[in-house]
């Protein structure tokens, strides 16, 4: 092993890798604290993915990951991303606006079209936000999602043009109801090619005769209403990228996007519905994230980059201030596990454990996303959560585990004591901080599992002892703790 | 090339039609076998018997370990005297069927000994009568009888001539010649009936003498030799002198199975009537582009030539065969 003198401290680089990532080995995390800070910070949010899977790989051994037609195939896919990329700020980023721009497959039916939403999510989501909320209005599983292909000149329906200002961009109490229906007119006439067979075959979820058609987004200038609409205060002949232009101009429309970073990314926050009463929790960190808005051009990489620079999410309040999501713990374990290094069936299992404990990827509860915090954890989630993790840590076949065990067992020495093995597994465990009484815990389940003197025990007997550590870390209050 | 017709329809839970068809074989009378890889639907996992002019004749073998059943089945075959062999990669077995299906046998163990095998991808009889197993993940062709005892062998993995990366399909033209997908070089590459090499032809691209991951290759009797160009979502035809013939794009049509579902669904038909298959699209991504319009190839996989010299294109993701015949000079 290299010694390489540490510029930062581990817990806080452990906190960054957490939170702009899904944690990391001993290795990442001795890589990261030779770097400044704020070097690290801009290593993980500029870095780029060159180890993701490739596709035809993917495609040939999974071939429903090719028209990604089902929920559990499209699923997986994206779980593979997430596993497999050198570049995890981005799929977390994917996931971020996944949450707040929820859309789901339970209506839409077909994954390949959530599955593009998120590829524009990876493409868009660190850039300026008006082109985010551009590529989002004219992305055809938000269209179909939120009704607007039957927006039409003479008659609209107003379900995108309110969720656009209440959900994805100002929130509740910053705009009139007449401003909701001059939205819903600007964006008339944004639609899906063949419009009726796609929205018939999604109503009558069918694949036949000869599977699903991707859609794609269609502007029907016949249909959009070209007249004069006055919206938050400014009159003129809109389209939905003037409106867009507009909304991206209000004050309120950067505090509703950096309280939602802030709730993903430093600390739980109130529900939605409940912001518009409630002041932020941390103002000092939402005015560092709008002044980077305005002063960047609205740029969502400036924003969280303020973020992570800012004493807000350095401090030792915000470290383990959130609950783990269903995704972060699944994703985060099985990074640790490594072997993927050709497409297997585990992200299938992956998926489906992440729905049975709470968070199905791709269907989202509701248009407000997941409510996260505490809403995560139930008996029978906590169940599931337990027995996946600790199923993988368990595993000392899969090679990051098996490189896990070797380097406690050389970091604790062949005479370790109980303590110090504990130590070690919390240590090379991403820097796992735990409470004394969860350590005595783990400390005394360590003593009472060895059944012999360190000295007379066997290699096996030891890789057994110290998975059986990992498994019981695992199942503590702090692992579910990001 | 002339395109004939469109025969399938998309049947997820089994019954008539196809869902995620990877391979086929035609039986010396014209039926054409299909196999159907349907990981997330269980039930859909079989072999469909039908003909090129729409008739249905049923389907055998489902998703499991025991005997005549797949969990991963790739490539499928008919033998001189007709019985049907099923390559699985997951299994890393071959099964042995009757001309109708019946369960006969299987053999095969994993691993890179002479014999053993590790994701059997192709399968295809010399007019010997010995089976050719491509052996795709120890990166070799492997000749063996059809009680699975090993003959010979040839090949390992690289991008030298007579090396492979990650081979697929395979076919055999009048001569014995034996013609390789070799699907992670961007190639095919040509070798005599003892595999000693011939020649090779293509390179990474989409150009008319490139392929993107050619999945499977079938040579008709005037040495014909059609590509299965599967991420450049295309067939490519070349003469026995790899003189570029054409590409084909697909232009499927409503086979009579699926004009029978429309006609059973009068809000489908009506919303259909007002459908234009050929949009505009707004990506140059092939797989992309085939995801739009209805009518292209979605990852063409296999090929095969019927005993009428008939082109029959496995359209896995559109879950459907079109056909096509040579123009007649």
């Amino acid at each position: 092993m290299t010694t390489v003198r540490a510029r930062t401290d581990y817990p806080l680089v452990a906190h960054l890798l957490r939170r702009a990532g899904f944690g990391g080995t001993s290795d990442d995390l001795r890589d990261l604290a030779s770097l400044d800070y704020e070097t690290a910070v801009d290593g993980l949010i500029d870095a780029v993915d060159t180890t993701s899977l490739p596709d035809d790989l993917i495609r040939r051994y999974h071939i429903d990951q090719s028209d990604l037609r089902t929920r559990p195939s499209a699923g997986s896919y994206w779980v593979g991303r997430m596993v497999t990329t050198d570049a995890p700020f981005i799929e977390k980023v994917a996931l971020f606006w996944h949450r707040v721009f929820a859309t789901a497959q339970t209506k839409l039916i077909q994954g390949k079209v959530m599955s593009t939403q998120i590829e524009m999510f990876r493409e868009y989501g660190l850039g300026s936000f008006r082109d985010i909320l551009v590529q989002l209005s004219k992305n055809p599983a938000m269209i179909l999602f939120l009704d607007n292909q039957d927006n039409h000149r003479d008659a609209i329906n107003e379900n995108y043009g309110r969720e656009i200002l209440e959900l994805f961009s100002m929130g509740v109490g910053n705009y009139t109801e007449e401003d909701v229906k001059e939205c819903a007119r600007a964006f008339t006439g944004w639609t899906v090619a063949n419009t009726d067979y796609m929205a018939l075959k999604m109503r009558n979820n069918t694949m036949r005769p000869y599977g699903y058609i991707a859609w794609q987004f269609k502007y029907d200038e016949s249909d959009h209403d070209d007249g004069e609409k006055t919206f938050l205060g400014k009159t003129g002949n809109f389209n939905g990228e003037d409106v867009i232009d507009i909304i991206c101009e209000q004050p309120a429309t950067a505090a509703f996007v950096a309280r939602h970073m802030y709730h993903y990314f430093v600390a739980d926050e109130l529900p939605v519905p409940q912001w518009p009463h409630f002041p932020p929790k941390d103002p000092e960190a939402i005015r560092v994230m709008t002044d980077a808005y305005f002063e960047s051009g609205y740029s969502i990489k400036a924003m969280l980059r303020a973020l992570f620079l800012s004493d807000s999410f350095k401090s030792e309040a915000a470290r383990y201030a959130r609950i783990k999501s269903p995704m972060e713990l699944v994703v985060g374990t099985i990074r640790l596990a490594g072997g993927y290094q050709r497409p297997g069936t585990d992200v299938y299992q992956a998926t489906a454990a992440s729905g049975f404990m709470g968070q199905d990827l791709l269907a989202p509860p509701s248009v407000e996303g997941w409510m996260g915090g505490s809403d995560w954890i139930s008996t029978g989630t906590m169940v599931q959560r337990v027995n996946f993790a600790s199923g993988i840590v368990g595993d000392i076949g899969r090679p990051g585990i098996r490189k896990l065990v070797d380097e406690i067992k050389a970091s604790a020495g062949r005479d370790a004591t109980a303590e110090a093995l504990v130590d070690s597994c919390l240590e090379l465990l991403g820097r796992l901080d735990v409470s004394d009484d969860t350590r005595s815990g783990l400390v005394n389940f360590a003593t009472d599992a060895e059944s012999s003197e360190p000295a007379s025990r066997s290699e096996s007997d030891q890789d057994h002892l110290i998975t059986s550590i990992l498994q019981l870390i695992v199942a503590t209050r702090e692992f579910q703790l990001v | 090339m002339n395109y004939i017709d469109t025969v399938g329809f998309g049947a997820d839970i089994g019954g008539r039609g196809f869902h995620l068809p990877v391979d086929i074989s035609v039986r010396s009378d014209g039926r054409v076998f299909v196999i159907n890889r349907s990981p997330m639907h269980r039930r859909g996992i079989r072999i469909g018997i039908c003909d090129v002019t729409h008739g249905w004749y049923g389907e055998f073998g489902s998703d499991g370990a025991g005997d005549g059943q797949f969990t991963g089945p790739t490539a499928i075959t008919h033998g001189p005297d007709d019985r049907v062999y099923v390559a699985d990669e997951e299994l890393n077995r071959i099964t042995v069927y009757s001309p109708d299906g019946e369960f006969e046998s299987k053999w095969g163990e994993v691993g890179s000994a002479p014999g053993q095998i590790d994701g059997p991808s192709a399968l295809k009889f010399t007019p010997e009568g010995d089976l050719l197993v491509v052996d795709h993940r120890n990166n070799r062709i492997q000749k063996m009888s059809p009680e699975g005892k090993y003959i010979s062998s040839w090949g390992t993995g690289g991008s030298g001539e007579g090396e492979f990366n990650l081979p697929w399909g395979l076919d055999l033209d009048s001569a014995g010649n034996v013609y390789v997908a070799d699907w992670r070089n961007d190639r095919i590459q040509r070798f005599s009936p003892d595999g000693e090499f011939i020649d090779m032809f293509g390179a990474h691209g989409d150009g008319e003498d490139q392929f993107n991951r050619p999945s499977d290759v079938a040579v008709d009797d005037g040495g014909f030799i059609h590509v299965a160009d599967w991420v450049n979502q295309r067939v490519q035809v070349f003469d026995a002198e790899w003189h570029f013939q054409v590409s084909l794009r697909g232009q499927a049509t409503v086979s009579p199975w699926a004009q029978e579902y429309l006609e059973a669904n009068a809000d489908e038909l009506d919303a259909r009537s007002r459908f234009n298959p050929y949009i505009e699209v707004d990506t140059d991504v092939p797989h992309e582009v085939s995801a739009r319009v209805e009518a292209y190839f979605w990852d063409p996989i296999a090929v095969e030539i019927d005993p009428d010299g008939r082109l029959i294109v496995a359209d896995s993701l559109r879950h459907r065969l079109q056909i096509y015949q040579r123009a007649r000079k």
